[in-house]
């Protein structure tokens, strides 16, 4: 009875307190550790086949990332000469100049057993710099952000959860909406827009930067489908995140920029 | 009531089924994941209720809680119901067959899931719809197995 009550005033009252969180904070670095033990042998095989892997696939596989890199690097010299540009007008708008972005490569190191959420666990933790709050991006956009973060690994729940919502942004025309997380980890839900609004299947969502929390400006979704009910006020938008949220462990994170905490400041 | 002997064979099979729920599995199909914390627990409360009880509940799961990254005190309370009603009742539900069994143990999780999600909405921790359902009866397809294991790691130990 009594350790019931406990249980009810942990949930109830006491769930955000510091210690509670220190505590699951602490535990983040002893399960991760765990389960890493547990997940030895998976690697060990992984690693293995990885080493068998033949000498003309290796060099198909280097080839490729030649070509590709060299696509990015021609993106990446019109990238700095925009920035640059970017950075004049800037100036001459008077406003608080881009600072880029620094970025912390992670891994995910496994995913929470609890089938109603969308949390994973990254390598990275306190220690390399990671804080709560901070974005996660994968290769193609934003998944999540840090929500518990250890000295060693730290904990991040993915945008499709759906305890998360995020500001976003249609890129093609600017309107500002909330992504919420549906549950389906190949689905976002925009509700509460307008059923007049100018939005269809193919936008491009990305972060608005509104709430201080993700900067601006990172791919998040794209919109697969706009459902307008006769008759009710608002449609439903559906979008897929653009990065492939259960494949891919190599992560991104971002810390965060100038620019941006000065927007996050009053 | 005797001296403990081998006891440690109890939390040796408790934390084993912990480190079960680390396993790897596909996002979609995490659901499906057979509950062998629960199970354990379970079977050790009929054997021996004068060892495991509702302490050892509340201990299992807050480490459960810490395992899944969710609200401290989300999954002890349902556990701790379901032991409860299982320590009524064990005198009872031991002289079952194993398919009558099987259902007990499907009621008991169908109890303490029933109240995690109901305090999950109590908290807005999000509930998967569903999915609930299928790991509870993958879990009671595992109730004859684990029960033989365990039935045979406490008699060759001499847990008592």
């Amino acid at each position: 009875m009594v350790l019931l009550l406990l249980c009810l005033a942990i949930l109830f009252i006491f769930r955000d307190h510091p210690r509670m969180t220190a505590v699951q904070r602490g535990a983040v670095d002893v399960v991760a550790f765990t389960s890493n033990i547990v997940l030895a042998p998976f690697d060990a095989w992984d690693r293995l086949l990885e080493s068998m892997q033949s000498r003309p696939a290796l060099q198909d596989e280097v080839l490729r990332l030649q070509q590709e890199n060299r696509v990015l690097r021609g993106q990446a010299q019109r990238l700095a000469s925009l920035l640059s540009e970017n950075a004049r007008y800037k100036a001459l708008l008077n406003s608080a100049r881009d600072i880029e972005d620094e970025l912390i490569a992670a891994q995910i190191s496994s995913v929470s057993p609890d089938p109603a959420r969308h949390l994973v666990m990254l390598d990275k933790g306190a220690a390399d710099g990671v804080r709560e709050g901070q974005p996660v991006l994968g290769a193609e956009g934003l998944i999540g952000q840090i929500v518990l973060a250890g000295e060693y690994n730290s904990r991040a729940l993915l945008i499709t959860d759906s305890a998360h919502a995020l500001p976003v942004q249609v890129n093609r025309s600017g309107l500002r909406a909330i992504a919420e997380g549906s549950g389906d980890i190949d689905r976002l839900v925009i509700r509460h827009l307008a059923a007049t609004t100018d939005i269809r299947a193919g936008d491009l969502l990305v972060t608005s930067g509104l709430g201080g929390r993700f900067p601006h400006g990172y791919p998040v979704a794209r919109v697969t489908d706009v459902e307008i009910a006769a008759g009710d006020a608002f449609a439903v938008v559906s979008a897929a995140p653009t990065s492939a949220l259960d494949r891919g462990r190599h992560v991104l994170l971002v810390a965060q920029s100038s620019q941006f905490e000065a927007a996050a400041a009053p | 009531m005797t001296r403990a002997h081998a006891v440690w064979v109890i939390y040796a099979s408790l934390v084993g089924a912990l480190l079960f729920t680390l396993l790897p599995l596909p996002m979609d199909w995490r659901g499906l994941r057979p509950d062998l914390v629960a199970l354990a627990l379970f079977y050790w409360i009929l054997a021996l209720p004068h060892r495991v009880g509702v302490a050892t509940a509340f201990v299992v799961g807050v480490a459960q809680d810490l395992i899944e990254g969710a609200p401290l005190g989300l999954s002890s309370p349902g556990l701790m119901l379901a032991t409860l009603l299982l320590l009524y009742n064990y005198q009872r539900i031991r002289q079952f067959d194993l398919l009558q069994q099987s259902l007990a143990i499907l009621g008991l999780m169908l109890l303490s899931s029933g109240v995690e999600q109901w305090l999950r909405n109590g908290i807005d921790v999000p509930v998967a719809p569903w999915a609930g359902v299928g790991g509870m009866i993958c879990s009671m397809l595992f109730w004859v197995p684990i029960r033989t294991l365990l039935r045979y790691s406490r008699r060759y130990y001499e847990v008592y």
